[in-house]
């Protein structure tokens, strides 16, 4: 029984603890000037259904000097949340002022508003007259290559004129880089403007002017947003500024570009047991305001413990101010060691002096044999201790100078086959021979299959030579042999028989246009003696008229 | 019977005897990377230049700090033989570790990478000469091709077909250089006065284009085209050993 009623009663506590309603307030802007207008929110959670708030502001006492009326009210159907909103005017006088606790009604419930204090100072720049004005807050001193040199364009309004925005940000300045950095439109803290943030960096040394122009936004009826009518106004800064190069009186020998205000904030090993030839890596985070991303990597020089791969990280993370390197390290020898220190210097220009930094060294505890010699580089450094992926090679091999490839016989020079000479001139002599022989062979093949190429041919000569032998005959008998021969010779092809067959009449079937008579008189003449009626007649008429039949003849071939 | 089967077994089974290291690797071992490349040097000018004795060479080089020298011998070595583990190792190496930049290869140097360069000819050619032979022959012997002889001219007829993107590839890969001086400068114009683009790091691979007026045009791995001085660069092709800078070269 005692056990139930001790439960009970941690069961109502517990309810009544979660029935408590919790309440919150802000101020914009937290810290108002004397006079100056704000705003406060008022959120109450709770634990049943709030509704909306009646009479709000009934209770509600301002402190002396200052106004404040309830402007408005957020609430859901159904939700324990709700938000006031409350307009004010900040007092005259300094200093903290409290507004005392209140009550709010809801359907629900009355809760309870703690004291909120309201904290004025005239240090927040608030102004309740003149025009919006534009102010370039850039460090003035001699600037350095490579520095990044952070700027602000303040744009600061007043109760009269009231800044509601900028653009078109621009940079006119030779042998400097510009970049706009943060958001673009970021509310000053007095609530009375916008900054927007920039970077300059230095390309090169000498003096030269800058200019900074843009347009801001500017709201000339007053707070109050019903009567409010807006225009562009333009500014323009122009600066003239020294570059220099970082001074060498006094620079270190591990400076590497850095120029700023950094800190060592820290370094790791992704593996802090390996073995001898495991390749672990070494990460080490640098942090601060400066030229993070034109930083080259500290150099760790390789040792008897360690082989040391160049750092090749440039990861830059602008959001954070950081910069990290990553050696791999490869130990080379078993048992308690510290991996090589990571000494930086880094150069302040508002002070001019050079700073150094170290990295400080990591105990590892390397397992495994010495070999003889280290070589192995692993190409997944982070990879686990043990696994297969860590054994992959992709160091130097160790060479075997005995190893020759396909068509490898030994030169003195490695030249490429296709620029030798004797293999062009070899082939082409082959290819030409080819095909001289495929041409014979094509040739040869066509007048086989055409005889009768070669029959003229043999025809054409005959008939030539014949024509010669009776122009150049002394007497008839032998004019008429010759002119015969020639005839026979020049028509055997024509009606394919053996020239030695043919007759007159077959002559002048192939010419058909030769006289028969003088075809009679010259085969009688040449062949009378043979069939016993030779002829002894005068051929001196017919000559030409026999010539031109060969000639003919001649020609038709 | 058995214990004759289990000799010849063991006898197969047997790993071969390793060869003893000549003195280059001795010396290579011992960290005497100068010796080495004194001894391998030595071996290239009386027996020849070798894949191995080149990837062997490139090795040392690299250890003795010469990039330019390193790389020239590796890339040769590959292209004597594409396999070469040595080599491609230095080169991974470089790339990784040492920074050397060298471009892609193209899918077509690829697949010249597959046999090489001159076997790539050496396979052209013999198709080239089988099909026209195969195709020949019948004609002059005033035959009709047999069915063998017909395969065979199609069977070679596509093996010429896919050498064709091999002898591209390794005309592509012909035209590559390596950076032999330190701190080059590509220049926008081939003038002396030329204006400098970018630095190029020695060991370097970069693709070169036509020459002119002492000049080279090359196109670096990152695509940045200009030109170099022709004596700022040498080609893995047509040397053996590694171009000596020091010496100037004779008239």
């Amino acid at each position: 029984m005692t056990r139930c009623l001790r439960l009970l009663a941690c069961f109502l506590a517990l309810t009544c603890a979660r029935a408590e309603d919790y309440v919150s307030w802000e101020m914009t802007p937290p810290v108002a000037g004397p006079g100056q207008p704000f705003k406060l929110q008022v959120r109450i959670e709770s634990d049943v259904i709030l509704g909306p708030a009646d009479r709000v502001g009934r209770e509600l006492k301002p402190p002396k000097g200052m106004a404040l009326r309830f402007s408005g009210q957020l609430f859901r159907a159904n939700t324990t949340e709700a938000t006031l909103n409350f307009s004010g005017v900040a007092p005259e006088e300094e200093g903290a002022h409290v507004i005392p606790s209140f009550n709010i009604r809801f359907p629900a419930k009355l809760i309870k508003v703690p004291a909120m204090t309201v904290n004025v100072s005239a240090a927040t720049g608030f102004r309740r007259e003149g025009q919006a004005r534009a102010e370039l807050a850039m460090p003035v001193r001699t600037y350095y290559v490579g520095e990044r040199i952070p700027g602000a364009i303040l744009l600061k309004g007043s109760e009269q004129e009231m800044v509601n925005g900028s653009f078109g940000l621009e940079c006119e300045a030779e042998g400097f880089t510009f970049q706009q950095v943060g958001a673009r439109n970021e509310e000053l803290p007095n609530g009375q403007g916008i900054q927007t943030g920039f970077e300059l960096t230095p390309l090169r040394t000498g003096t030269s002017e800058v200019t900074i122009n843009g347009i801001m936004l500017v709201n000339t009826g007053g707070l109050g947003g019903f009567t409010a009518s807006g225009r562009d106004r333009p500014f323009t800064f122009r600066r003239k500024v020294t570059v220099e190069h970082v001074p060498e009186t006094g620079r270190p020998t591990e400076w590497t570009g850095a120029i700023g205000r950094f800190l060592a904030e820290s370094v790791s090993v992704s593996n802090p047991k390996p073995e001898v030839g495991e390749p672990i890596r070494l990460r080490a985070i640098l942090a601060g305001e400066g030229n993070l991303d034109r930083i080259l990597p500290p150099e760790i020089g390789s040792s008897e413990t360690w082989d040391v791969i160049p750092s090749n990280d440039r990861r830059f993370r602008r959001a954070e101010d950081q910069r990290s390197f990553t050696y791999t390290l490869v130990p080379r020898l078993p048992g308690k060691q510290m991996t090589p220190a990571i000494r930086f210097a880094v150069f302040d220009p508002e002070t001019r002096t050079f700073q150094r930094l170290e990295f400080a060294p990591q105990p590892v505890t390397v397992t495994g044999n010495a070999p003889s010699k280290v070589e192995l580089v692993s190409a997944d450094p982070g990879a686990a201790a043990g696994s297969p992926a860590a054994k992959a090679l992709t160091g130097l091999a160790t060479p075997d100078p005995r190893a020759r490839g396909l068509l490898d016989p030994g030169s003195q020079v490695v030249a490429p086959l296709a620029g030798s000479r004797p293999f062009w001139t070899t082939n082409l002599t082959l290819l030409t021979l080819s095909a001289t022989l495929f041409a014979a062979a094509a040739g040869s093949a066509y007048l086989l299959a055409h005889p009768e190429i070669l029959r003229r041919a043999r025809a054409r000569r005959e008939v030539r030579a014949a024509r010669r032998a009776a122009t150049s005959a002394m007497d008839d008998a032998g004019f008429a042999v010759a002119c015969v021969r020639g005839l026979r010779a020049g028509c055997a092809p024509w009606i394919e028989a053996t020239p030695e067959a043919l007759t007159q009449g077959d002559i002048r079937r192939v010419l058909p246009a030769a006289d028969a008579a003088i075809l009679d008189r010259i085969f009688r003449r040449a062949d009378g003696a043979k069939f016993g009626a030779p002829s002894d007649a005068s051929l001196q008429a017919e000559k030409p008229a026999l010539l031109a039949l060969l000639a003919e003849l001649e020609a038709r071939l | 019977m058995r214990t004759l089967w289990l000799l010849l077994a063991g006898l197969i089974a047997a790993p071969l005897p390793a060869a003893e290291p000549d003195a280059g690797q001795a010396a290579y071992v011992a960290g005497d990377y100068v010796g080495a490349i004194e001894r391998w040097q030595a071996q290239v000018v009386a027996e020849g230049a070798t894949a191995g004795r080149l990837a062997a060479l490139g090795n040392a080089e690299w250890k003795l700090g010469r990039k330019g020298r390193a790389m020239v011998c590796w890339e040769r070595a590959l292209l004597l033989d594409p396999r070469n583990a040595v080599a491609t190792a230095g080169i991974r190496h470089a790339q990784s570790a040492g920074g050397v930049e060298r471009p892609a290869l193209t899918w077509a140097e690829d697949y010249a990478g597959f046999l090489g360069a001159n076997a790539w000819l050496v396979i052209a050619t013999a198709a080239f000469w089988v099909a026209l032979l195969g195709l020949l022959i019948p004609r002059l012997r005033r035959r009709a091709p047999s069915e063998w002889q017909e395969k065979m001219v199609v069977a070679a007829a596509t093996v010429f077909l896919l050498s064709l993107p091999g002898l591209w590839g390794g005309h592509l890969h012909a035209r590559r250089a390596v950076i032999r001086q330190t701190e080059v400068s590509l220049r926008l114009t081939p003038t002396a006065r030329g204006e400098a683009i970018v630095g190029i790091a020695e060991g370097d691979v970069v693709r070169t284009d036509r020459p002119f007026n002492g000049y080279v045009r090359v196109t670096t791995a990152d695509g940045k085209s200009g030109w170099l001085q022709t004596r700022e660069i040498e080609s893995p092709w047509g040397g053996g050993l590694p171009a000596n800078l020091d010496t100037p070269k004779a008239p």
